[in-house]
C-alpha cells in the first residue's frame, strides 16, 4: 500500500520541494523507518506522527511502514514535514491518490492539533511559484499563507480534519484571500515636529530619504541624535504591497510574523546594540544561516548608535552588503541569500567623551585619543555614507523657543514626490546610480561641474567622494522637482560633507 | 617676546596669534614659544610666514618633537634661522610636569609675554605669573566675553596686564620705536580683523569666536535650511567661513594671506 504527498524544505528564501512517500508492508515487525537525508528534528518526527495517528483516533499501521523523503540527496530540516508525513500514511492506508497540485506543511503535537511552523509565507510564495495551487498549513499561520495572491490555503486544526477533509466527508473552507491592500499606516510614534531646531539634520533627513543616501550622525550626547535617527521611518513612503511581502518573508522565517495582521506597512527600524556579533547583524547560525538585523531592516533603516564601538570586523562586514542590497552567507548546510536593502543612519560622538565640539561643556580628551577614535570611524565604511551632518545640543532655554518644525507627513509628500521621479527617470533611487548612468542621466550645468570640481581639488576628495557628492546633488535637485543639477543643489550636497573638512 | 595661549583656540585666536607672530616677526623681533597645538603654533607660523626668527621652548628633549605631528613646524623653525632650546636633557618623554617649568623658562627668556586666549587654569597664566615674578612685561589681547576662552585673558587684564589689540602696542611695550604711540590707532580694518561687507548678509550674523549652525542662521534669515546650506557651503569655498565646533564661524584673513 503506497501513498504520497507533496510538501517543502526552505533553504533561506529558497523553497524545494519535497516528496513523501509512505510503504505500508504486508508484514514485519511494525517498525516505522523514515529515509531520505532527513536531520534529527525530522527523525523526531517519527514519535510525533505516531501518537498524533493514534490519539486522533486513526489507526497506526502495525506492519512495517517505511517512509522517504525524496530526493534522496537533499537534507531536510524542521518540523514542517510532521503533517505530510501523516497524511501519506492516511493515504496509503485508505488506498487514495494524493490530491493532484496540492502541498502539506505543519508540525504535529501529539494529540494530534497542528502546530505553527516558521516560514509558511516563504513557503508558499515558493509553492505557488512550482505551479502549486493548494496548499494546507496550520490554522495559525493561515493567514500568513493567504498572503500569497492565487494560492487557495487550507487551514489545519488537527489531523483529523484534514483527513476527514481528504476523505471528503467533512469540507474544510478555505482562509480569505488577500492581502489588505487598503490598510492605512499607523500615525508614527516620532514625528519631525516634535525636533525643535535642527533644521540642518531635518535637511539631511530629508534628503536621505528621497535618495535612499546613508546619513552619519556626528554630536555630543543629548543632541538628539537618536531621535532624529528614530524619525526616518516616518518621512519614508509606505511599503509597496512587493516591498511589504519581501519584509513579511524574512519575518516570516524567524518566526516573528504577528498572527492577526501579517502585513505591515511600516517601514522597518532595527537599532542593534554596539555589542552585537557579526552573525547577529549580517546572519547566521549553525547549518543555514538566518537572517540578522540587516535582513530584518530590509527597506526600513538599520540605526547604528554609537558607531565607533561596534566591533570592527563587524563594521567591516557591513561594506559588502551596503554596496549589493543583498547579503550571502555560507555555513555548513549550504549557502543563502538574504536581501539587505536599507537606509545606514549612523550616530556618533566626536570624541570618546563625547563633548569636543560642545560649545559649553569642555572636552576632556587627549588629541591622540580623539584621533584614534575618529581613525576608528574611518576608512572604507565611512566612505560609503553620502551623508554626514554635525548635530549641536539646542540649549534647554531656546528649546521651548524654537518654532515646530513641519510634521513628517508634509515632509514625507516631498519625500514621495522626488522618489517618484527617480524611479520615472531610471527605475531606481538616485544612491544606486553607478557612474556610467550618473552621467548620463544627471546632468551638470557649467556652473554645478565647475563648484563641484573646485571643491574637489580644494579639499582632496577621492574619485568614489566624487560621485556621492554629485548622487547627492541629483537629490536635491529631485526634491526641487528641478530637471539639471544647478549650483545651489551641489553647494548643498557639499555642505553634508563633513569629512572633506576635517581632513 | 613670548606668544602663548590655549592648546585648543578659537579660530579667532588662531588668526591673533598668527597676525601677531607675522608683524612682530617683520619688526625684526624674535617670537618666542612653546611649539604645542594652537596658538604656539599658529605664532611660530606668523613669524616664519614674516621671514623672522622664532624660537621654540620645548618641554622635552630637543630631540623628541612634542607633538609629533609639529617635526615639519620645528624644521622650517631651524631652517629660519630659529632655535629649539630645553633644559631638559635629550630624550625626555612629554611629562605632565616638565611643562610648568618649561613655561618659567619661556617668561625668563622674554621681555614681554603676551597672552592670546587662556581659560581659566591654562598653562599659558603659568607663564604670565612666572613674568611677573621676574619683572617682566605681561600683555593680554581680549576676546568675546560669551567665550570661556577668554577668562583667563580678561582677569589679567583686570589686573593691570597691557592691552594687546596689535603689534604696535607691543611695539610700544618693548620701547621699541616709542614715536609710533603719536600715530593714530590703525583701524581694526586695516590690520585684517574687520567685518568684510557681506556677500547676502550671512557674513554678518557669524561670529569670529563662537560657532553658529544652520539651523540659528535659517531661522535669523528667515530662509529655507537648504539655501542657507548651500550658500554656507559658497562662502566655505572661498575661504569666508569655516567649521568649527559642528557650526560655522567666520575665517578671519589669516597673515599667511597679507604677507
Amino acid at each position: 500500500m503506497l501513498g504520497s504527498v507533496d510538501s517543502c524544505v526552505l533553504a533561506g528564501l529558497d523553497v524545494r520541494r519535497v516528496h513523501v512517500e509512505a510503504d505500508i508492508a504486508r508484514g514485519g515487525d511494525g517498525k516505522f523507518s523514515l529515509v531520505g537525508l532527513a536531520a534529527t528534528t525530522v527523525k523526531e518526527a517519527r514519535e510525533r506522527v505516531r501518537s498524533a495517528i493514534r490519539n486522533s483516533g486513526l489507526e497506526f499501521p502495525n506492519t512495517r511502514l517505511t517512509v522517504n523523503l525524496a530526493p534522496a540527496e537533499l537534507r531536510k530540516q524542521g518540523t514542517g514535514l510532521d503533517l505530510p508525513i501523516a497524511i501519506a500514511i492516511a493515504l496509503a492506508r485508505a488506498h487514495k491518490a494524493p490530491p493532484p497540485g496540492t502541498a502539506f506543511l505543519g508540525e504535529l503535537a501529539l494529540d494530534g492539533s497542528v502546530r505553527h511552523v516558521h516560514g509558511v509565507l516563504v513557503a508558499a510564495r515558493g509553492l505557488r511559484g512550482l505551479g502549486y495551487q493548494r496548499i494546507f498549513v496550520p490554522a495559525e499561520d493561515s493567514a500568513e499563507a493567504a498572503l500569497v495572491d492565487g494560492l487557495e490555503v487550507i487551514p489545519c486544526a488537527s489531523l483529523l480534519a484534514v483527513v476527514n477533509h481528504l476523505l471528503g466527508t467533512e469540507l474544510i473552507s478555505a482562509a480569505q484571500p488577500g492581502a489588505d491592500v487598503h490598510a492605512s499606516v499607523e500615525p508614527t510614534e516620532h514625528d519631525l515636529s516634535e525636533v525643535h531646531g535642527q533644521e540642518e539634520a531635518k535637511r539631511a533627513l530629508e534628503v536621505a530619504a528621497a535618495g535612499g543616501h546613508h546619513l552619519l550622525l556626528s554630536g555630543p550626547p543629548g543632541a538628539g541624535k537618536t531621535m532624529l535617527a528614530r524619525c526616518l521611518p516616518g518621512i519614508l513612503p509606505p511599503l509597496e504591497l512587493w516591498e511589504a511581502l519581501e519584509v513579511a518573508q524574512v519575518r516570516s522565517l524567524l518566526g516573528e510574523l504577528p498572527r492577526d495582521r501579517p502585513l505591515d506597512w511600516a517601514r522597518p527600524f532595527r537599532a542593534p546594540h554596539h555589542s552585537v556579533s557579526s552573525a547577529g547583524l549580517i546572519g547566521g547560525g549553525g547549518g543555514l544561516a538566518l537572517p540578522g538585523e540587516i535582513s530584518r531592516a530590509h527597506q526600513g533603516v538599520l540605526f547604528l548608535d554609537e558607531m565607533a564601538e561596534f566591533q570592527s570586523p563587524v563594521l567591516q562586514a557591513l561594506r559588502q552588503p551596503i554596496e549589493s542590497g543583498r547579503v550571502t552567507i555560507t555555513r555548513s548546510g549550504g549557502s543563502v541569500a538574504y536581501p539587505a536593502r536599507f537606509t545606514l543612519v549612523a550616530a556618533t560622538n566626536p570624541c570618546p567623551c563625547g563633548w569636543a565640539a560642545d560649545a559649553v561643556r569642555a572636552c576632556r580628551c587627549t588629541r591622540a585619543a580623539i584621533d584614534t577614535y575618529q581613525r576608528r570611524l574611518s576608512g572604507p565604511l565611512l566612505d560609503r555614507i553620502d551623508l554626514q551632518v554635525a548635530v549641536r545640543r539646542v540649549p534647554l532655554e531656546t528649546l521651548a523657543s524654537e518654532p515646530c518644525g513641519e510634521t513628517s507627513w508634509s515632509v514625507r509628500e516631498r519625500v514621495v514626490r522626488a522618489r517618484h521621479r527617480q524611479l520615472l527617470r531610471q527605475g531606481t533611487l538616485n544612491a544606486q546610480l553607478k557612474p556610467p548612468r550618473l552621467r548620463q542621466l544627471a546632468g551638470l550645468t557649467p556652473p554645478s561641474r565647475h563648484t563641484l570640481e573646485r571643491w574637489s581639488t580644494q579639499r582632496g576628495m577621492t574619485g568614489r567622494g566624487f560621485h556621492r557628492a554629485w548622487r547627492v546633488a541629483r537629490t536635491a535637485a529631485d526634491i526641487d522637482g528641478a530637471e539639471q543639477i544647478e549650483e545651489h543643489h551641489v553647494l548643498e550636497a557639499l555642505g553634508f560633507r563633513l569629512q572633506d573638512v576635517a581632513a | 617676546m613670548a606668544i602663548v595661549g590655549s592648546r585648543r583656540p578659537s579660530p579667532y585666536g588662531e588668526a591673533v596669534a598668527e597676525q601677531l607672530g607675522l608683524e612682530l616677526g617683520r619688526a625684526g623681533v624674535v617670537v618666542v614659544s612653546g611649539l604645542a597645538l594652537g596658538i604656539d603654533a599658529a605664532a611660530h607660523r606668523g613669524a616664519l610666514n614674516a621671514g623672522g626668527v622664532t624660537v621654540a621652548v620645548m618641554g622635552t628633549g630637543v630631540d623628541v618633537i612634542y607633538p609629533s605631528a609639529h617635526s615639519v613646524l620645528a624644521d622650517a623653525i631651524l631652517a629660519g634661522g630659529g632655535a629649539l632650546v630645553s633644559q631638559f636633557p635629550d630624550g625626555t618623554a612629554p611629562r605632565r610636569h616638565n611643562f610648568p617649568a618649561r613655561n618659567f623658562t619661556m617668561a625668563a627668556l622674554s621681555d614681554v609675554v603676551i597672552v592670546v586666549e587662556a581659560a581659566e587654569g591654562s598653562g599659558a597664566l603659568i607663564t604670565a605669573e612666572a613674568a611677573l615674578d621676574l619683572h617682566k612685561e605681561v600683555m593680554a589681547v581680549p576676546g568675546s566675553v560669551f567665550s570661556p576662552l577668554s577668562v583667563g585673558t580678561h582677569s589679567l587684564l583686570r589686573d593691570g596686564a597691557g592691552l594687546v589689540q596689535n603689534a604696535r602696542d607691543v611695539l610700544a611695550a618693548l620701547k621699541v620705536g616709542g614715536e609710533v604711540l603719536d600715530d593714530p590707532l590703525p583701524t581694526p580694518k586695516s590690520l585684517g580683523f574687520g567685518l568684510r561687507r557681506e556677500r547676502d548678509g550671512i557674513l554678518s550674523h557669524l561670529s569670529d569666536v563662537l560657532a553658529l549652525d544652520a539651523s540659528e542662521i535659517a531661522r535669523k534669515l528667515q530662509l529655507p535650511i537648504a539655501e542657507v546650506l548651500g550658500r554656507l557651503t559658497a562662502l566655505e569655498l572661498d575661504g569666508a567661513v569655516r567649521r568649527h565646533q559642528g557650526g560655522y564661524v567666520r575665517a578671519l584673513r589669516r597673515g599667511k594671506e597679507r604677507a
